[in-house]
Parts: structure tokens; C-alpha cells; sequence
């Protein structure tokens, strides 16, 4: 069957597409108008300015006050939201100073650890117009905004932005935490739970699919375990007794775009109409805004490649395209130089212009939906939907998430896809242009390259930083505070967003409050331990 | 002859995995006994393991630029211990330059983005003869 078509997820397709494939088709049932249930076709209704995005590229590079330049430098260029990631260490939550974080401060995201450096990079920034995305630990961002807007007279209920959410597949790829299941899940939901009442115009569910797509799953397997992640968040934020439309209308997915340009276009759609029908029908919700869940998208980094760094230029324009099409409300695009770095400033400005241009020139916004009744898209909307529900309740049946993290169950899902990835790309069953067909001699392939491949050195002055920080805190107070998270931690029915506040304000720092916290939960207080005994 | 045992491992918060379990599975497949030290390594918890594991070849994976200051003391450790196991070093993120100094340090081979499979088991087979 080496001929047989499929799309990216090994989906069958046939080579054309007739009335014969939508037989039966209810519009009003299965598509409706841009914001109407079930929202296939759109979470807004269409009205002035339908389909402008949010246009934002990843940023967050050494300390904090050069990430903020980095923020302005983008804004100075027409980018119209914020995009901020943490280096591996804060990701990680651990401080600079830790032993594992020596070389890698700041060079794959900003180092950030404590209220004066959330100061430092939220400085000059309008906190409640412009849209901050947060890829950093959610708890205590949270905590160090919340902190800061007030300092500044922000009202915490006027804030605007979002932070990912990552605590059931972060340990299993590329964001481990060394904090156990029941911990991770408890903090999101208490983070979420804080939000909904403190600050309830910012995304503090944003259900990130796409760094766990980067490890090489297909678009069933991506949606379906996002939403095994959200149902199961929302079964414990409601156990909790939290109505469903308190907190609903603020989620939002966080998708990859890969290079299949119909299968992500279904798979988005079929995400809405799926999103719309589990909220209303299973969980209750009336607020039709708990139905409407905005999408926003990254185009995929793993589609982009080391040889012929230019030609991710093309690669980022047909997913911009494609998620233009789909209708999202924001757009990030991985840069050329992805495959070897966080983008370089160059590549900054690239990325923008590529939405800039989809947006402003392409027209292909001017109407909604513009892929609505094509019989192929539509099939594949509905056969997409059809196998993501099929994979959740499969997964559903095999037990509680928890148990499932801990015997391996995910972590399989996510070796395997990486593992198959790699063979598609060895055996050329993926084709990659440049890289198993196509290819250049690497003295030919020079275009960009010397930009691709510039490096950042890591921020070590950050260690000393760090340590004259903590020694000029009033150290009763922190110590305090950081008993007091401990208390709080060990009443499993306490929200631990207060205590993170009042130590965060009394200036305790990431890696101080994350390790008290790992020990309240029976680990181990140096995560250099974990990390040792791991190793 | 006994199979080749490699080490494959990744050095300090270096998380992406991708190349590390795809280069397990190719040496596996050529018949090779992997030890997979997956994430989280420093340069002493490797070579310890590699000690311990009788391994032929240490394999670093890299997804990030730490490599770049870990290798010179994975590389010292072995030198002080008297231990003649040779490291390789793969990863997108390894280009043309830092390959070549790389080897010039004393990596016995560095392979970048556009090496084939072929030449990695090629690589590791050589270098577990000498």
C-alpha cells in the first residue's frame, strides 16, 4: 500500500472530493455561523475586523531587562502581542544558581526568579492592554503579575494575557519540574481557581498542546491528549465546587501547526465543535462562552529543519496561511534559525512579516471561515473529530491520568511518536526537502546560516546575581513566608496561591518556594538530588 | 564478538529528547546493547555510568549549547581516571564549526544535523574496534 494517500495522521484520503462525502450534511448541526454553537466554523461571530489575530513571536533571552528590550524592540516592529518562554532552568523551576542551571541561563529563554525580575520584565509594559503570553511556571507568575500590577496600580481584575499549563505531560517532555503528578495538577487548579475570581480576564488555562506535539505526535493524538488533560482539570476544578462557567470561558488551547495544510485546518475546527459539545452537553455549561474556546497556535518548530535554514521561511508562511484560514486568535511562527536557537533578532522580524504579510496582503481573512463546506475539509473535520473522541475515551478507559502518568502510559505515547518521527525522516517516508530529498552540499548551503547558527552566551553573572538578591531580603520574613506555603501545603483543601503571593512579595525566590514545596509533598528538598539520583 | 555497548546520554536541563531515543532505537536496531542514561546528566554521573556499564562509546545527544562547556570536563574526568572511552557527540544544534573544534578537543567524532544513519552506526562500530 506504499501508493495509498494519507494525511499526516495516517488518515486515508482519496484523491478527490464529491457532494457524495458530505451526504446528510446538517449545516445548522455541524457548523453553524462563527459563533454560534457548535463554533466550528469560528469562536467570534464575524463583525468588523474578523480574523485580524494577535501576532506575536517567542521571545525571553538571557535576564529579564533584556527580554523587556526584546519585547520592545517586537513592538517597535508592529508586533501586536507579547510572547515570553523561560529558560530551561526556571522552566524547570530551579534558580540560576543551581547546579544544573550553569550553562543554560538565559540562552533558551528568559532566567527568571523573583519579584524584582518580574519588575525588570514587566517594565514599561501597558499590563492591561498589551496581551502577555507566559510560558513559565503558572503558579508563580501568576503570583509575581499579580504582585507588580498592584505595585503599579494596575487593578489585578484589568489584566490581560495568559500563562500555559502543562501539569500532566510536563515531566514526560522537555519540562520536567521534579514535582510530583498530584502536586502539578494541584497547583494549576489553584491557580486557576485563583484567577477566576482575582483576575478574570486573563487565560489562566491555556491548555498547551503544542510542546508536547513537538515530541512528534500527530493531530489525533495531540487534541486528544489535550483534552484528556483539560476534562480532567475541569472534573477537578468542579470537584472543587467551582461553577463551570466561572472558569470556562477563560481556556484556551495552545495548538501546533504542522505542514499538512487541511489536516490542521480540520483538526482546529473539529477541536471547536468538539470543545463546544463537552462543555454544554457533558459539563454543564450555559455561559455561551464556556462553549467558545479560543484557539491559539504556534506553527510546529519539529517541521523546521538544520539544513537550508531558509527554507523555514516558506515552511512558517504555508502554516500562517493555514492557521489564518482556520481562524485563530493568535499566531506565533517558529523562525529559520529554530532548529539551533531561541530566534535571533533577525529571525524575530522574519517571523512577523510573515504574518504581517498573510494578514495585510493575502486577503485570505477577508472572509470567515473560508474553507467552510469543501467537501474534503469537512469530511476531514468530521473524520478528525471522530478519532480524537475515540482516543480520549480510549485513554478514559484505561483509568485516572494520575495513575496512567505514573506507570508510563503517556510517556509511551510521546517516545513512540518521537521514535516513529525519526524513522519517517530516515527512511523517506516523510518527505523533508533539504534533508532527505532535495538535498544541498554543506559547503552550498550557507544562505542564512551564519544567523542560524549565532550563539548566546549563558548568563552566568545571573549565580551572583541571584545570591547578593537573597541576602539582602529580610530573611525572618522570607523564612516565614516560606512556612507558611509549607502549612498550607499540607491542608489539601487550602488554595496555595495566597501563601505564593505573600512569599513571592516578601521576596522568596522560584527555586526557594518550589523546593519547600517538593519536600511538603514527600520529595526530595534539593532537586539536585532528584536530578542526581535520576541520572 | 560481543555486541557494542553504548552509553547515550544528555547533559545538564538539555530536555529534548527527540535524537537521543531515535539514535537509541537506529544503534539497538544495528545490533547494538544501548544504556540509555536519558536526561539530566552531569559529565561525573556519565562517566560513572559508562565505568559501571562497561561502555564502549559515550554518546552525548544535544538539543542545546551546554555540550559546548560540559564537554571539556567529561572529557578532563576521563583523561584523570585513565579511561580510554571515546565520546560522540550528535545534535542538530552541532554545525560544521563546532564540530571541528569539538574533535580538535578530542571528541572522536561530532556529527551534525546531516549526518545519515549509516554513518552513526558506521561511527560508533569504528570507534568501538579501536
Amino acid at each position: 500500500m506504499a501508493n495509498e494517500r494519507t494525511t499526516q495522521s495516517g488518515i486515508p484520503v482519496k484523491p478527490l472530493y464529491a457532494p457524495a462525502d458530505l451526504d446528510g450534511f446538517d449545516y445548522s448541526q455541524r457548523l453553524n455561523d462563527p459563533g454560534a454553537y457548535p463554533f466550528t466554523r469560528g469562536a467570534r461571530p464575524v463583525r468588523p475586523g474578523h480574523g485580524a489575530w494577535i501576532e506575536r513571536e517567542l521571545s525571553g533571552e538571557g535576564d529579564p531587562a533584556r527580554s523587556n528590550a526584546q519585547f520592545k524592540y517586537l513592538l517597535s516592529k508592529g508586533q501586536t502581542g507579547l510572547d515570553v518562554i523561560g529558560d530551561a532552568p526556571t522552566v524547570a523551576c530551579l534558580d540560576p544558581d543551581h547546579p544544573f542551571a550553569v550553562h543554560a541561563i538565559g540562552t533558551q529563554g528568559v532566567s527568571i526568579c523573583c519579584l524584582d525580575d518580574y519588575r525588570e520584565l514587566y517594565r514599561d509594559l501597558p499590563l492591561d492592554r498589551v496581551t502577555l503570553s507566559h510560558s513559565l511556571p503558572a503558579a508563580f507568575t501568576v503570583a509575581a503579575l499579580h504582585t507588580v500590577a498592584r505595585e503599579r496600580g494596575y487593578a489585578p481584575a484589568a489584566l490581560r494575557g495568559s500563562v500555559i499549563q502543562a501539569p500532566y505531560y510536563a515531566e514526560d517532555c522537555s519540562y520536567a519540574t521534579f514535582m510530583p503528578f498530584r502536586l502539578r495538577v494541584r497547583m494549576t487548579a489553584d491557580t486557576i481557581a485563583f484567577c477566576s475570581t482575582e483576575m478574570p480576564k486573563f487565560h489562566s488555562f491555556i491548555e498547551d498542546t503544542y510542546f508536547f506535539s513537538e515530541t512528534g505526535l500527530d493531530s489525533v493524538e495531540e487534541m486528544a491528549l489535550g483534552f484528556i488533560e483539560i476534562r480532567g482539570l475541569v472534573r477537578e476544578l468542579l470537584r472543587r465546587g467551582l461553577p463551570i462557567d466561572q472558569f470556562a470561558p477563560r481556556i484556551a488551547i495552545l495548538v501546533t501547526c504542522r505542514m499538512d495544510v487541511f489536516e490542521e485546518i480540520a483538526k482546529i475546527r473539529a477541536t471547536r465543535r468538539l470543545f463546544a459539545r463537552m462543555m454544554r452537553e457533558e459539563f454543564g455549561a450555559t455561559d455561551p462562552r464556556s462553549w467558545a474556546v479560543n484557539i491559539t497556535a504556534h506553527t510546529s518548530g519539529l517541521s523546521l529543519t538544520a539544513q537550508q535554514p531558509v527554507n523555514n521561511v516558506v515552511r512558517g508562511a504555508i502554516q500562517t496561511v493555514a492557521l489564518a484560514c482556520a481562524g485563530v486568535q493568535a499566531i506565533e511562527v517558529s523562525t529559520f534559525d529554530e532548529a539551533f536557537r531561541t530566534p535571533s533578532p533577525e529571525a524575530h522580524v522574519v517571523g512577523l512579516r510573515t504574518q504581517q504579510i498573510v494578514a495585510l496582503e493575502s486577503n485570505v481573512t477577508q472572509v470567515a471561515d473560508p474553507l467552510g463546506g469543501s467537501y474534503y475539509v469537512e469530511a476531514l473535520t468530521d473524520e478528525l473529530e471522530r478519532r480524537i473522541w475515540s482516543m480520549v475515551q480510549d485513554i478514559e478507559a484505561r483509568g485516572d491520568a494520575a495513575a496512567l502518568s505514573d506507570s508510563g502510559f503517556f510517556r509511551a505515547i510521546f517516545q513512540n511518536a518521537m521514535e516513529r518521527h525519526a524513522r519517517g525522516i530516515a527512511d523517506g517516508t516523510t518527505p523533508k526537502v533539504g534533508v532527505n530529498v532535495h538535498q544541498v552540499a554543506e559547503e552550498e548551503d550557507t544562505l542564512l546560516r551564519a544567523v542560524a547558527e549565532g550563539k548566546i552566551e549563558p548568563f552566568r553573572e545571573r549565580i551572583d546575581w541571584v545570591r547578593a538578591y537573597r541576602a539582602r531580603r529580610d530573611q525572618e520574613a522570607v523564612r516565614a513566608s516560606l512556612d507558611a506555603l509549607v502549612a498550607c501545603a499540607q491542608d489539601a483543601d487550602a488554595n496555595l496561591m495566597p501563601p505564593i503571593l505573600a512569599a513571592t512579595e516578601a521576596g522568596a525566590t522560584l527555586g526557594e518556594m518550589s523546593a519547600v514545596l517538593r519536600r511538603a509533598y514527600g520529595m526530595t528538598t534539593d532537586p539536585a538530588g532528584a536530578l542526581a539520583s535520576a541520572a | 564478538m560481543a555486541a557494542v555497548r553504548v552509553l547515550i546520554g544528555m547533559l545538564g536541563m538539555d530536555q529534548h529528547e527527540v535524537g537521543a531515543l531515535a539514535v537509541a532505537r537506529l544503534l539497538r536496531d544495528a545490533g547494538m546493547e544501548v544504556i540509555y542514561a536519558g536526561r539530566f546528566n552531569l559529565p561525573a554521573s556519565l562517566v560513572k555510568a559508562a565505568v559501571e556499564e562497561a561502555a564502549h562509546v559515550i554518546g552525548i545527544s544535544c538539543h542545546s549549547w551546554e555540550y559546548l562547556y560540559y564537554v571539556d570536563e567529561l572529557l578532563e574526568l576521563l583523561r584523570a581516571q585513565d579511561l580510554n572511552i571515546p565520546v560522540v557527540v550528535g545534535g542538530s544544534v552541532v554545525t560544521a564549526d563546532d564540530a571541528r573544534k569539538l574533535v580538535a578537543k578530542g571528541v572522536a567524532a561530532a556529527l551534525g544535523p546531516t549526518v545519515t544513519r549509516e554513518d552513526i552506526v558506521a561511527t560508533i562500530r569504528r570507534l568501538a574496534s579501536v
